[in-house]
């Protein structure tokens, strides 16, 4: 119960920014696990790119600011997890991960 | 003059030389990779990707007027993104549900 009392009344806690804005931004996680059967020409290669950068420069944030927001870091190490599958794919739908076709024929 | 200002600038514990300015810098970016997006069809478009976007840019424009110091910075940022996001989401909303009379009638 203690806990529960200590991380409500928290500088990081529920009655704060600190708390809510990360709380905001799972929901990129959450659309991007919604969309994880999409078929990759749907995906937008733009903004999955754009959420790879974002979310590592926003991890970096999390560790910096003070007081230093856990919630946050954990919050954009997931997105930049399942951002980077997004992109894979996307860039495979796109025939960026392809070998090099060897065309002449081997002796 | 100048320099010694854009030096204090360079120095500020939340300049340039610091994650504290780059990070909502470049959250720029998610509103112009959106706009980019403008141009796509909307069949592409993801319900779940903008309707985040959208509400990531509610929530964060509220909660930057409401910490001192306002940040008038994040809370611009977050209101283009939210503008965006409203745009993509409407323009997806009228494709799947007010171009059903048009697309019977081509059908016929």
């Amino acid at each position: 119960m203690s806990f529960f009392k200590t991380f409500l009344n928290s500088p990081v806690g529920p009655k704060t920014t600190h708390f809510w804005g990360p709380v905001a931004n799972w929901g990129f996680v959450a659309a991007a696990m919604a969309d994880i059967e999409k078929p990759p020409e749907m995906l937008s290669g733009n903004m999955t790119g754009v959420m790879c950068v974002y979310s590592a420069l926003c991890m970096r944030f999390a560790w910096m600011v003070q007081p230093r927001n856990y919630l946050l870091l954990v919050c954009h190490a997931s997105n930049e997890t399942v951002q980077l599958y997004q992109l894979s794919r996307w860039a495979g739908g796109q025939g960026y991960l392809q070998l090099k076709e060897d065309k002449t024929p081997s002796p | 003059m100048a320099t010694s200002k854009l030096q204090a600038l360079w120095n500020h514990p939340a300049g340039p030389k610091t994650i504290h300015f780059w990070a909502p810098t470049f959250k720029w970016g998610i509103s112009i990779a959106n706009i980019a997006d403008f141009a796509k069809p909307p069949e592409k478009l993801s319900y779940p990707q903008q309707f985040a976007v959208t509400a990531t840019g509610i929530i964060w424009s509220r909660y930057s007027m409401v910490i001192t110091p306002k940040n008038w910075n994040l809370f611009s940022v977050n209101v283009a993104m939210a503008g965006t996001g409203l745009y993509q989401l409407s323009r997806k909303i009228r494709h799947d549900y007010f171009n059903e009379e048009e697309t019977a009638a081509i059908k016929e």
